[in-house]
């Protein structure tokens, strides 16, 4: 008993070399995580903080939470967080800008508050208390960190244990509620069925649109198809991007459909007719 | 100062024709929710259904009574156990009715009364058929409130009623719907009244506390173990409770402001029951009032009750308008009932006594006055009337017959009830007796002046109203705006004038039969009127009463009877300078030294009445809008505030609690 | 997949194999039924969901629901019969089955047949309340098109039921961890099905939204304050944080802190002012039969974990967080009164009454006497089937874009419904606290309790409160009967069966609970809080 209490009184060397070095590296993590302007670097900031997290825990000697810790919240949580960040985009931010007058003041100042009280609390309440590590007989009874969870996991807290499957449930339902759309209601219709609707005569032609000209001098989506006799099909250009050329084209597709300018008294001034 | 205070705690079973007491409780409810259910249906019909409930239930309580009256006086205190209302642990209210002289008494006035007007209001309400039934349905509703009121016998079942009737009382207030001052009105009498409702909840939750019930025995029967400071809090406590609902000072500017509700409904609610519910909550609590300690809690009462009679006689002085006159009037006639029930054993009977007699005059007054806006297309100021008494003789002597009842002419009801208090506060003896008794009778005096004051100006003089027409807007503000209809007035129909006359009958008989036999009647609830012996004998009271009203009555002939009375209001500026004008000679001495002193007085107090209390409770009610509307601004709807105010609060807690343990 | 049988497998569990040579018995499951009844129907409501063809489910669902309900109902009322006075611990003592437990279960159940049957109506709102497919973006052609759908998300049943589970696991747990578990699971659902309404979508996701953040916020608070006291007590169990806190010499700060950050978790999810904030935008934005559950049930649960938590846990140290808890009390009831007088929504207008109401029934709980725990159980079933039937009634008040919440919209209503109208007036004067409805013995017997634990004070604000709380009322009375009704004002719906039966159950029991309250008042006295 005695050898226990001065074995976990004093902090060996690596323990207080690690926790200097990942306990600054975890508050750094999560003051980045609020301060970083990119949300995907957030996320990685408190990954760091986790990363750190886990180590401390595991050196404390508890190493199924240092574990848990790690796998869980770094390996599954945080991936998920990349994912859907990436999904939505790496670049979608909201505004930053403030509009609540003094939200920001107080916001600081309130979250300051409430740190100084609570480390102050426990500050206080740390004073004259002797630390016990967790691999000693008097905190795990010679069991380990591990066994004891695992028992306590299955006797007394069974019952929350087996609670947080409704949580599961209901978080994959509401996944499912909010995420889900068959397709007939996303109203998006099968090949067959539009093909169908085609030759019915829903749409303007049976066919699909001819697709841009391809040409040895240029490959854009922009450069139109040529029709057999030579000029331009103006539906292989896309509507949204009515660009520069499609204007350029716009008095080829004229003298094509024999709407130009036909041949008379200024026929020979053709410029002005242009400028028109 | 206790005297020869006997009451017989032992309450009987009731049996017999008693034991079915509950159906007065149950016909005007049943009524009530057969109109409100029905709907429209019952259009038809409504009325003579609600005016049938009150009959059924005037019937069965005349019977109540006799069967009361048959019983030796020591066995007329009578306990009605319904069901047991809450009882788990030691908390426990069983609901059950006491049937007793003084309830019997109220219950008598409130459904005989209340049928009268029921009568009345079919024939006042024959221009709006439509909403007629839901008018009975709330009439009903409040009969069943205030049965339950006076019937009940503990004092939670007494703030039922309490309730009930502020709720139908509010409603009816609140009646014409197009009208912005109905509406304003009806939410000034309910916010005044709830402040009385917290002083009686407060009351009945230290009884709690103390006594552990609140059934009247219990309460009653350990009151007196208890220590001085309860005694007078519970008794301060009911006070404040009894001025919400009677419009006492401080708490009297809603009594006024709810003439703007249907005529019945002031001439019921607000003249002859519902206002009169403080009294009897005191005479109910007269075991408290009476015990030594509770002097200083009755001294309150009494000057509370003193300086309401002369407030109300002053203000009642100054107003244009029939009802509001009226209206101060009632405020004024209940403080001298309060004055009476806080003269403690001396005074309670008479108190009770003046509260029926009023009950009578000042009903058929207010029918009266609803008579005459019938047949004046609801106009009600008086300078715009005169000479009425050609065109509506009926109304005419019924109103006249309650004016003399309540300025106390010899041998009318008023009479013998107002001279009862006088001489019991004069009895009080010493310094006291004089304020008291000298405040009595002065209020007498001014009761006569401005009572004569409102006869001259409607029913006698020169008929004003002949070549004017009702302002075109209901605004009773501006009577600028002559492009409304002319004024015709005409007799009543038969239901209007006859509760009018059964009214009148009473004013005039009712004093002397009752105060013959009610002191008496009243003993087993209330106690043994006692003796006083004030400074002056009673017979000389009497005469001086009578003198004192002849004098206040002769001065207002002498004002009002004899010169022409303009039709707009006076300028406040120009009053005196045209009053000279048209009567240089006669009363000019009379505007030096009576009427200017006293029209300054009366506008202080009417300024006071309008701006202090009513601003006050528009202050605080535009108070709390505009807090409400600040704080409004902190619900942002942005979910980061949010998030901070409960931060904010978090921290509060926090700190409160850990400055707490370690501070 | 195990998620699914989570709830069945309890009653197989084998003993671990662990190092400790201690067998572990299986627990014993009779006072838990009600609660396993509730969870199981859940599960099975979940695969309802993945088996049954679209049009089945919704009628498959309602019929599980009720049934659960009426199973777990059974249960209770059997193991009521011969359950033992002074409880019991159940579940490995991780549940105190005692009788407030039992009071308090009876009546979340018999307030979510209510809100099971308005969530399940579909005559007021053709296809229900709820949204036919919520993964839709509003505003699309195909939410367009999905207006006039029949269907619904019929998930919300199993939803409904996990919360309802989750409520009554809270008002039982017997440690803080099962607590927070609990909390979480009453809370997850009801931050879905805010969401899922059909109409006014977008305000609905944003209410599920702000519900959800500021929930988590709270939960935080709740968490962090469980962890201080376990580090106070070295244990999460109420009865070790009390037995901690009488008896010995260590240092309090931990105590009082991880009291505060306890409570405010608490105080949030019972709308407390000033941690209401959330209340106006959720209640509003809400369906309104969701809005219904949760202002019913989630008040009962929140309050049930609140009275047993200072009840038990902090007993021994109320003289130093009652003035604190007075405070946060009178704040509330003044912020419900002020805010809801120039509140201009029905719905918004309920949800400040509700924080006012609050206030009284923190009055209730921080009289840490028998009166003062059958007191505040009382009230909150006074208040439950009061709310239900209101919320009720205000989804029969529609126009042509759903529901007219608006005040000026309910101007003149007496005319057109004389019966909706009355219904609402009577549920009003009973919010308000008039006699002869089950309001006004509820604060009675508050109010009451709070007196004779020397908290006249308090009782003073609160009476001045609810008369301020009153006027607010009162006006929407004013309104319905006094005001002419406008040219186009809303239509009030002939209710199908459903939600009559719901309104009917609220406006019955509130007009019993007025009359003849002795029997409730008895069972809410039926007991203390097991304290093991």
């Amino acid at each position: 008993m005695l050898l226990a209490q001065q074995g976990a009184a004093t902090v060996s060397t690596g323990e207080a070399v690690s926790f200097w070095v990942l306990g600054p590296l975890a508050l750094a993590g999560a003051l980045g995580m609020i301060f970083a302007r990119n949300a995907v670097h957030s996320a990685l900031f408190l990954v760091m903080t986790m990363l750190s997290l886990g180590c401390i825990y595991m050196v404390q000697q508890a190493p199924f939470l240092g574990f848990v810790q790690i796998i869980v919240y770094t390996g599954a949580i945080m991936m998920l967080f990349l994912f859907v960040l990436m999904l939505v985009g790496r670049d979608a931010s909201d505004s930053v800008v403030e509009v609540l007058r003094g939200q920001r003041l107080w916001a600081g100042v309130l979250g300051v508050g409430l740190a100084v009280l609570i480390t102050g609390a426990v500050a206080r309440s740390l004073i004259d208390v002797t630390d016990q590590g967790l691999a000693a007989d008097t905190a795990n009874g010679g069991r380990g960190n591990v066994a004891n969870i695992g028992q306590l996991i299955f006797s007394d807290y069974l019952f929350p244990f087996e609670l947080t499957s409704a949580l599961l449930i209901t978080a994959a339902v509401g996944a499912m509620v909010l995420g889900y759309v068959n397709r007939e209601q996303r109203g998006r219709r099968t090949q067959k069925e539009l093909v169908e609707a085609r030759f019915r005569g829903e749409h303007d032609r049976p066919s699909p649109l001819p697709g841009p000209g391809v040409f040895a001098t240029a490959n854009s989506v922009a450069t139109p198809a040529l029709l057999p006799d030579g000029s331009v099909a103006p539906e292989s250009l896309s509507r949204l991007i009515e660009s520069t050329t499609a204007d350029k084209l716009a008095a080829e597709r004229e003298s094509v459909a024999g709407t130009g300018p036909a041949a008379g008294t200024r026929a020979l001034a053709p410029g002005k007719e242009e400028s028109r | 100062m206790t005297g020869t205070f006997n009451l017989a705690l032992d309450t009987q079973p009731a049996a017999g024709a008693a034991s079915a007491a509950w159906l007065l409780l149950v016909l005007p409810a049943l009524g009530a929710a057969v109109l409100l259910i029905g709907g429209r249906r019952t259009n038809k019909w409504g009325h003579l259904l609600g005016s049938g409930m009150v009959i059924a239930a005037f019937a069965y309580a005349v019977v109540l009574f006799f069967d009361t009256t048959s019983l030796a006086a020591e066995d007329r205190l009578r306990d009605l156990h319904l069901f047991d209302w809450i009882s788990v642990n030691q908390l426990s209210v069983d609901f059950g009715l006491r049937l007793d002289p003084l309830s019997i008494t109220f219950v008598l006035l409130i459904t005989g009364v209340g049928s009268l007007i029921h009568i009345y209001s079919i024939g006042y309400l024959n221009h709006e058929l439509e909403d007629r039934r839901r008018f009975f349905a709330y009439l009903n509703l409040f009969i069943a409130a205030m049965l339950l009121l006076v019937l009940g016998n503990s004092f939670v079942t007494l703030y039922f009623g309490w309730e009930g009737v502020g709720l139908a009382s509010y409603l009816l207030i609140g009646w014409y719907q197009g009208k912005d001052f109905a509406a304003t009105a009806a939410k000034k009498a309910f916010l005044m009244n709830r402040v009385g409702d917290v002083g009686l909840a407060l009351a009945i939750f230290l009884m709690f506390k103390t006594m552990g019930s609140t059934q009247y025995d219990v309460v009653f029967s350990q009151i007196g173990d208890q220590s001085t400071g309860t005694i007078v809090a519970i008794g301060l406590l009911l006070l404040l409770g009894a001025c919400g609902k009677s419009g006492q000072f401080p708490l009297q500017a809603w009594l006024p402001d709810a003439m703007a509700g249907p005529t019945p409904v002031s001439a019921l609610i607000h003249a002859a029951t519902m206002v009169t519910a403080g009294v009897y909550l005191i005479a109910r609590s007269s075991p408290l009032y009476s015990l030594p300690q509770a002097e200083d809690a009755r001294l309150v009462v009494m000057i509370i009750g003193a300086i309401t009679l002369l407030l109300g006689c002053v203000i009642g002085c100054a107003y244009d308008d029939f009802k509001k006159v009226l209206a101060y009037s009632t405020v004024s006639q209940i403080g001298y009932m309060i004055l009476a029930v806080g003269l403690g054993p001396a005074g309670y009977a008479f108190g009770i006594l003046h509260l029926l007699t009023h009950g009578f005059f000042k009903a058929g007054l207010f029918l009266g006055a609803g008579s005459v806006m019938h047949a004046m297309n609801d106009e009600g100021d008086i300078r715009r009337m005169g000479g009425l008494w050609k065109k509506m003789p009926v109304t005419f002597v019924t109103w006249t017959l309650g004016y003399l009842a309540l300025i106390g002419f010899p041998f009318l009801s008023g009479y013998f009830s107002k001279d009862e208090i006088i001489n019991a506060a004069l009895g009080q003896g010493g310094t006291r007796g004089w304020v008291f008794g000298g405040i009595a009778l002065l209020g007498a005096a001014l009761t006569a002046f401005y009572m004569t004051r409102l006869l001259i100006l409607v029913w006698l003089g020169k008929p004003r109203w002949e070549n004017l027409t009702s302002p075109a807007t209901p605004d009773p503000e501006s009577p600028e705006a002559p492009v409304g209809k002319p004024y015709h007035p005409h007799e009543s129909p038969s239901t209007m004038t006859i509760p009018m006359i059964i009214l009148a009958f009473g004013s005039v008989a009712g004093g002397a039969i009752l105060s013959a036999v009610l002191p008496e009647w009243l003993t087993p609830a209330i106690g043994e009127v006692e003796e006083t012996h004030g400074a002056l004998s009673h017979t000389m009271v009497g005469i001086l009463t009578v003198v004192l009203a002849a004098i206040g009555a002769g001065l207002a002939f002498l004002l009002f009877g004899r010169r022409e009375t303009a039709v707009e209001r006076p300028k406040r500026v120009s009053f005196p300078v045209r009053a000279a004008r048209a009567d240089l000679f006669g009363n000019h001495l009379n505007e030096a030294l009576f009427a200017r002193p006293g029209t300054w007085l009366t506008r202080a107090l009417v300024y006071v009445d309008n701006r202090g209390v009513d601003g006050l409770v528009n202050g605080i009610a535009a108070g709390l809008g505009g807090s409400s509307g600040r704080l409004r601004r902190t619900q942002t709807g942005f979910v980061r505030s949010y998030a901070l105010s409960m931060l904010g609060g978090s921290i509060l807690v926090i700190a409160a609690l850990l400055m707490v343990r370690f501070a | 997949m195990s998620v699914m049988s989570s709830v069945l497998f309890l009653a197989q569990v084998q003993p671990v194999p662990s190092p400790a040579p201690a067998k572990i018995d299986p627990p014993a499951l009779d006072a838990v039924w009600p609660i396993l009844i509730v969870l199981a129907a859940a599960c099975v409501g979940v695969l309802f969901e993945a088996f049954l063809p679209r049009h089945q489910r919704w009628p498959a669902q309602v019929a599980l629901s009720l049934l659960a309900l009426a199973g777990a109902g059974v249960a209770l009322a059997t193991y009521l019969s011969d359950a033992p006075e002074a409880g019991e611990m159940a579940m490995f003592n991780t549940l105190a089955v005692d009788r407030p437990a039992l009071f308090l279960w009876g009546t979340l159940l018999a307030l979510s047949v209510g809100a099971v049957l308005l969530i399940a109506d579909r005559s007021v709102e053709p296809g229900g309340a709820f949204v036919a497919t919520a993964a839709i973006r509003p505003g699309t052609v195909q939410d367009r098109a999905q207006v006039t759908a029949t269907g619904m998300q019929t998930e919300v049943f199993p939803l409904t039921l996990f919360a309802l589970g989750g409520m009554m696991i809270f008002c039982a747990a017997n440690d803080l961890l099962t607590m927070f578990i609990a909390l979480e699971v009453l809370s997850l659902p009801l931050y879905l099905m805010c969401g899922l309404a059909r109409r006014r979508r977008l305000l609905s996701q944003e209410a599920a939204v702000k519900y959800f953040l500021l929930g988590a916020f709270a939960s935080a608070f709740f968490l962090y304050g469980v962890a201080l006291l376990y580090g106070y007590a070295g244990s999460v169990r109420l009865a070790d944080i009390s037995a901690a806190a009488a008896g010995t010499d260590r240092s309090d700060t931990l105590l009082f802190a991880g009291m505060g950050l306890l409570v405010v978790g608490l105080l949030f999810k019972a709308s407390v002012g000033p941690f209401h904030t959330w209340t106006p935008d959720v209640y509003q934005g809400a369906p309104t039969p969701v809005t219904a559950f949760m202002a019913a049930c989630t008040k009962v649960a929140a309050f049930g974990g609140i009275l047993r938590v200072l009840q038990v846990a902090f007993e021994s140290t109320q003289w130093e967080w009652r003035g604190v808890l007075w405070g946060v009390a009178i704040a509330s009831m003044v912020i419900g009164a002020i805010l809801g007088l120039t509140q201009t929504d029905v719905k918004r207008m309920i949800a400040y009454s509700s924080v006012a109401h609050a206030g009284f029934l923190l009055i209730g709980a921080i009289a840490l006497t028998d009166r003062g725990l059958s007191g505040t159980l009382f009230y909150l079933l006074t208040y439950g089937f009061t709310t239900l039937a209101a919320f009720g009634v205000i989804s029969l008040v529609r126009d042509s874009s759903g529901e007219a919440t608006h005040l000026s919209q309910w101007a003149g209503l007496a005319k057109r419904s004389p019966l909706v109208a009355g219904v609402f007036t009577f549920l009003l004067l009973a919010l308000a606290g008039i006699p002869l409805t089950s309001g006004f013995v509820g604060k009675f017997v508050v109010f009451e309790a709070a007196i004779d634990d020397g908290m006249a004070p308090l009782v003073v604000i609160a009476l001045v409160a609810s008369a301020v709380a009153a006027f607010f009322y009162l006006r929407v009375i004013v309104l319905m009967y006094f005001s002419e009704p406008a040219a186009d004002g809303p239509t009030v719906t002939v209710p199908g069966a459903f939600t009559t039966a719901a309104i009917t159950l609220g406006v019955l029991v509130t007009l019993l609970l007025g009359i003849l309250p002795s029997f409730a008042l008895d069972w809410a006295a039926g007991g203390a809080f097991a304290i093991r």
